[in-house]
């Protein structure tokens, strides 16, 4: 599992670790069953302080999306393809927020914008 | 969980100025506090009154489960300090100040010792008063921790190091987290370098605490609006509460916002306005703490 963050981007540590587990979940990358580093690993692989992994994972398992097994590493719990899906969509939604306000703030057309993202869309499945 | 320190109430003035004024602070085991300020501020002051170097003026100072003021070698032993002017023996080699000090310690870690001057790459044979301000930093840093403290005071540590030095030293203080589970307070103008290490933030005012929180949490209170109104109706001045600072004109404005997620919906509906929204790091936080605290 590939993680990398931004201590001075602002956002959280943590916030960051959660994300791109959860996202690399949705995406597929990383399997049901699979360990997730131990927090000792990861913090000195990120340089970051282990508290802020072990908050990270904290917050991962409450949502359930890992389980914590006694002495063992963190695992990918099983997600229904439903869950799944939503996941998917969620992510999406917050990556098209900002996008979204760009459109509004140069006053872009809505039929437009939905053709350029989809005309995007095309060329990248070339 | 056990404080590893606790100022309660604590002034100190020296004559007619107050260096600290009414502080309270309590800090658990195993954080990594960055204690940040403007110079002057009382940062200094506070760290040597964690030792007993300095006494209050008035309240009381903890440490380690005891009176600051009769901390005694069993006590001391558990500490590591490096201060912000090294005092140094200058006629003595790196070498013979190393095994000087370590002398006093029954628990001196050789290896740890060897393992910082291959890292921090100092010249054992040096003399100490021939050393550049820089190395006489890390012979500072090295002595205060070969002996595993549980408590590490760290009063601008790494101000004259360069910056591969400083991030091999900054990645050390992580390790030392694993091995001795110990408790770093860590003072520091270099907000960049403390940012990355630490988890809970101190910010003192002239005297006084300006914010004593964690890190995420200040990151998530504190953000960067980008206002645009397509009518152009922006007021000159936002009198909203939780704006820090603003700048703009009436299509777009540059806000610094604090506790303010809550309100972006409502702020939209009344300015008829698009807000784009940026976190901050704590460097671009930092002024704004010392405009009114939390």
């Amino acid at each position: 599992m590939l993680i990398v963050v931004d201590p001075h981007s602002g956002v959280p540590v943590f916030r960051q670790v959660m994300d791109q587990v959860k996202f690399q979940i949705a995406s597929g990358v990383v399997q049901p069953g699979d360990e997730l580093p131990t927090t000792r690993v990861l913090s000195s692989l990120l340089g970051v302080n282990p508290m802020t992994i072990s908050k990270a994972y904290g917050f991962l398992e409450k949502e359930g999306v890992v389980d914590r097994r006694p002495g063992l590493p963190l695992v990918v719990r099983r997600f229904r393809q439903k869950e799944l899906e939503v996941s998917r969509l969620e992510h999406l939604r917050g990556s098209l927020g900002p996008v979204i306000t760009v459109i509004q703030q140069l006053d872009i057309d809505e039929r437009e914008a939905v053709s350029l993202l989809r005309s995007m869309l095309r060329e990248k499945g070339k | 969980m056990p404080f590893v320190f606790e100022l309660n109430r604590v002034t100190k003035r020296f004559g007619t100025a107050t260096a600290l004024a009414d502080v309270s602070l309590s800090i658990p085991e195993q954080h990594v506090v960055g204690l940040i300020g403007l110079n002057g501020s009382g940062k200094t002051t506070l760290l040597h009154h964690l030792v007993g170097l300095l006494l209050p003026t008035e309240g009381s100072c903890t440490t380690l489960g005891m009176e600051a003021a009769s901390l005694g070698p069993e006590q001391l032993r558990r500490i590591g300090i490096v201060y912000q002017e090294n005092r140094f023996l200058d006629w003595m080699t790196v070498q013979q100040h190393l095994s000087y000090v370590g002398s006093f310690y029954r628990l001196w870690d050789n290896d740890r010792q060897r393992r910082l001057l291959d890292l921090l790459e100092l010249d054992l044979s040096a003399r100490v008063g021939t050393l550049s301000p820089g190395d006489v930093q890390k012979l500072g840093l090295i002595l205060a921790v070969c002996h595993h403290p549980e408590l590490l005071l760290l009063d601008e540590p790494v101000s004259a190091l360069d910056p591969i030095a400083r991030h091999r030293l900054l990645e050390f203080f992580l390790d030392l987290l694993q091995e001795d589970h110990c408790t770093i307070v860590i003072s520091s103008h270099i907000l960049r370098d403390i940012e990355q290490v630490v988890d809970w933030i101190v910010c003192l005012d002239a005297g006084r605490i300006a914010v004593d929180t964690g890190l995420d949490d200040l990151q998530e209170r504190f953000s960067e609006w980008i206002v645009t109104s397509s009518n152009g109706g922006l007021p000159s001045q936002f009198d909203e509460g939780f704006v820090c600072e603003q700048h703009g004109s009436s299509a777009q404005a540059h806000l610094l916002v604090r506790d303010a997620t809550g309100h972006l919906d409502t702020f939209r509906r009344k300015h008829g306005a698009e807000v784009s929204t940026s976190p901050l790091n704590l460097e671009r936080i930092f002024p704004l703490l010392l405009k009114g605290g939390q």
